[in-house]
């Protein structure tokens, strides 16, 4: 033999040990899921925050819009607030010459925007949602984010008038041929309008600089009024979310990307792998034909319960009168013979009489007398039996 | 074939190549990649069939302690062996560690050291080795299970060795400094020796005396040489359990003390276990050799739970033996086999030798006898109480003719066994 490996410890493991031990077979795990929450609330930090009340026209509040909605009232261009896409329809066709601004178009269902496409008039889509894009402007296609402050370089005079506008985090976009583009960022337009069946569509691609919080910045609140003016009238609908389960008309299964649907697939056979890991033995189930247990005592307690079962008092009280007869009379120094004979009750009765006091009638009709009458008789009659037995052994 | 949790895990990761390329072609890529590389890890692995396997260690243990078995795995082959080697043996062999971790490098060998604490007596046979060969990429493995055959005889534990110590002193002072003045059946000449104030004048030598101007008188010492045979009944009766051991385990360990002690005072010693055929047999041992051999003999002995022959063993009995010997019958008071078997054949066993019975009573029989209290318990106390009686019954019946009956509870068996040889012997009737 060229070496010698001497297996596993033989001395039990410490606490110490056995801590180390499942710290080194969890340590993997830990990390994992250490890795997963940190990533976790990275992305939650990162996300954008949308607030209810952002572009909200009646809201105070740093995401609301109510300065530039007031600001445009003052300046006399009616607002009129909808919060639901046929109160806007309703507004916008009682008076044709209206301006519709549409935020937080991620609430509108597709049926709202067939209604929103049929409606007259000039339109401003702030931030808009791919859905919303396809169905009012037509053409256009989202492109990317920008950043930074960007100057209007474009001639529509409203943009023009404003001057640069912080636009970071917007949307830019790829507009078809004949429609206007401002705010180029490497070439690609955060603002873009054009026409759609006589009427005039903005899009924009950030609704922050419309915010309270923002309004004051560069040329946001002159951006803002030189677009919502451009009409004698302003709708501004902010849709309210739909209610659950509304515009649901793809299925689960339609909305899941097929990388996902892949995935999970992979994630099957992963699954079974393990299983198979799981399953293999090391060598087969060792099978070793044991002895039966019987306990001696077993026939003992089954006679016992026999006894019980049937209520057998005269044959319980017959076996206990036996045993104590046996012990009295050795201890009375009467023959062996003596318990089991008959004749010798008399002299036997006596004799204990003599040793406990007794009378001599109770002695009898315990060690003689007639079988107990029902279970509580027969506990009594050992007891008696015990107590004769106790007295003429200490006599 | 064995595959480990990484080919698991290198599937998991499959998902996560999915999402970023999410194609069929991936899939398809992904498995290939992980079959590719569980076939060049199970390729690669060491080769099992090859592994030479060789044992050492003890081949024998006394219930309740230790024994240590080595399995030497030998690497005959070309690449270097990584495996988990698992020595199976039955639940009762008390073997551990369950596996180990191994690693031996091509042309060598390396020892597993296997601990084995039985809790049964009997014969322990290793079932199988099974040896996983992992490939160097751990994601899969070869497995193989093979025979490496080893037994450990787990031998009685004999427990009452302790007492043996007391019961050779007893033993000396029969044979060595108390002589006895009396001729029995079983005594020898033993010297002459004066007379002094106290002894038997019946054993006056008077022809010595008139040789001599002193009294002298003759001494007699219990005869050696006697024949002592053990009959250990392993029917239905040595099943039953009392505590948690067999009676048949009890009786053991009070034939080993007799046969200890019996060896030791110069007297022959045989055994013979026997229900409907012979289980064991020793006999014509010498005094060193008998207790090893006695030992080893009984260490397979198991009950069988069928009545035991008292005809067939009586009449094995008396073709074995012709000389008078003492027939010690360690078995079971049960009124219904005793009965029906063993007490119409005494006669033809007394009529030559002189028969002992030595059984161990129930401590939980006892126990019951005394429960007072409700009726169930008094019912219990009842039952007990017949059992007692028909013990004492055939006790009775027994020492009618002429049979010595030792019963006592398993703690007190031995002793009380080994004190019932040392009076009939120290009353010189063996």
């Amino acid at each position: 033999m060229t070496a010698v490996q001497t297996a596993p410890p033989a001395a039990p493991e410490t606490a110490r040990q056995v801590a180390h031990r499942r710290w080194r077979r969890s340590r993997g795990i830990l990390i994992v899921l250490l890795a997963l929450v940190i990533i976790g609330v990275v992305l939650a930090a990162l996300r954008p925050k949308v607030r209810a009340e952002y572009l909200d026209p009646d809201s105070p509040g740093q995401q609301g819009a109510r300065a530039l909605v007031e600001i445009t009232r003052q300046h006399g261009t009616p607002v009129t607030v909808a919060r639901s896409v046929s109160a806007a329809a309703g507004a916008v066709n009682s008076n044709p010459d209206t301006l519709l601004v549409i935020a937080r178009s991620e609430r509108l269902t597709s049926t709202d925007l067939a209604t929103l496409r049929a409606l007259p008039g000039d339109r401003l889509l702030l931030e808009p949602s791919g859905d919303a894009l396809e169905a009012l402007a037509p053409g256009v296609e989202t492109d990317g984010v920008t950043s930074g402050t960007i100057s209007p370089a474009c001639p529509l005079p409203a943009a023009a008038d404003a001057g640069s506008i912080d636009l970071i985090g917007g949307q830019v976009y790829r507009a078809p041929a004949g429609a206007t583009q401002c705010y180029l960022g490497d070439g690609r337009p955060s603002l873009v309008q054009l026409p759609v069946g006589g009427a005039n569509v903005t899009v924009i691609g950030s609704g922050g600089p419309f915010t309270n919080e923002r309004l004051t910045d560069a040329g946001d609140a002159a951006l803002g009024m030189n677009l919502l003016g451009s009409r004698s009238n302003v709708v501004w609908l902010l849709p309210a979310p739909p209610p659950p389960g509304a515009g649901g008309q793809k299925s689960f299964t339609e909305l899941v990307p097929f990388g996902v649907k892949l995935a999970v697939l992979q994630a099957v056979i992963a699954v079974v792998l393990v299983a198979l890991w799981r399953a293999r033995r090391l060598g087969p189930v060792v099978v070793e034909p044991l002895p039966v247990v019987v306990r001696s005592a077993e026939a003992v307690e089954g006679r016992a319960r026999l006894y019980r079962s049937r209520g057998a008092g005269d044959r319980a009280a017959m076996a206990l009168r036996a045993g104590a007869l046996e012990r009295l009379t050795a201890l009375l120094g009467m023959p062996k013979s003596a318990a089991s004979d008959p004749a010798m009750a008399n002299e036997i009765v006596a004799g204990i009489a003599a040793h406990t006091g007794e009378p001599q009638a109770a002695i009898g009709a315990a060690l003689y007398g007639p079988p107990p009458m029902d279970d509580a008789e027969l506990v009594r009659l050992s007891g008696y039996l015990d107590e004769l037995e106790r007295q003429v052994r200490s006599s | 074939m064995a595959l480990t949790g990484r080919t698991g895990l290198l599937a998991l990761l499959g998902a996560a190549v999915m999402v970023i390329v999410p194609s069929w072609w991936t899939l398809l890529a992904v498995n290939a990649l992980v079959v590719a590389l569980v076939a060049a890890d199970l390729a690669l692995a060491g080769n099992v069939r090859a592994l030479g396997l060789h044992r050492s260690g003890d081949t024998n243990v006394r219930l309740g302690e230790e024994a240590s078995v080595s399995l030497i795995v030998e690497n005959p082959g070309t690449r270097r062996l990584r495996a988990e080697v698992r020595d199976a043996w039955p639940p009762s062999a008390g073997a551990t560690p369950r596996s180990a971790t191994l690693s031996v490098p091509p042309g060598e060998r390396r020892r597993v050291d296997m601990r084995l604490v039985p809790t049964r007596r009997g014969d322990r046979r290793a079932v199988s080795v099974t040896i996983r060969s992992y490939g160097p990429l751990r994601l899969a493995a070869r497995q193989l299970s093979r025979r490496a055959p080893w037994t450990v005889r787990v031998l009685p534990a004999f427990p009452s060795r302790r007492h043996l110590p007391a019961k050779l002193s007893r033993l000396r002072e029969l044979t060595g400094q108390h002589v006895a003045l009396i001729r029995g059946q079983g005594t020898e000449f033993d010297s002459l020796r004066e007379y002094v104030d106290g002894d038997d004048v019946r054993s006056i030598d008077w022809r010595a005396t008139a040789r001599r101007s002193d009294v002298v008188v003759r001494t007699w010492r219990p005869e050696r040489d006697r024949r002592i045979y053990l009959v250990l009944d392993t029917g239905r009766t040595a099943a039953g359990r009392v505590g948690d051991i067999p009676r048949l385990d009890c009786s053991m360990d009070a034939a080993l003390l007799l046969g200890a002690l019996a060896s030791r005072a110069g007297d022959r010693v045989d055994l013979l276990a026997y229900d409907r055929q012979v289980r064991a047999r020793v006999e014509g041992s010498t005094r060193t050799n008998l207790l090893p051999a006695m030992v080893r003999a009984m260490a397979p002995l198991e009950p069988e739970l069928i009545e035991a022959d008292a005809a067939g063993m009586v009449s094995t009995l008396l073709a074995r033996v012709r000389q008078r010997c003492l027939v010690v019958l360690l078995t079971d008071l049960n009124a219904a086999a005793m009965e029906e078997g063993l007490l119409p054949l005494l006669p033809q066993l007394t009529a030559k030798h002189l028969v002992m019975v030595a059984a161990v009573s129930d401590p939980r029989v006892t126990e019951m006898a005394t429960a007072r209290g409700d009726a169930s318990a008094v019912y219990d106390a009842a039952a007990a109480e017949r059992a007692r009686a028909d013990r004492s019954r055939v006790t009775a019946e027994l020492r009618k003719y002429g049979v010595e009956v030792v019963d006592a509870p398993p703690e007190d068996i031995a002793p009380a066994l080994a004190d019932a040889y040392l009076s009939l012997k120290a009353a010189g009737r063996l």
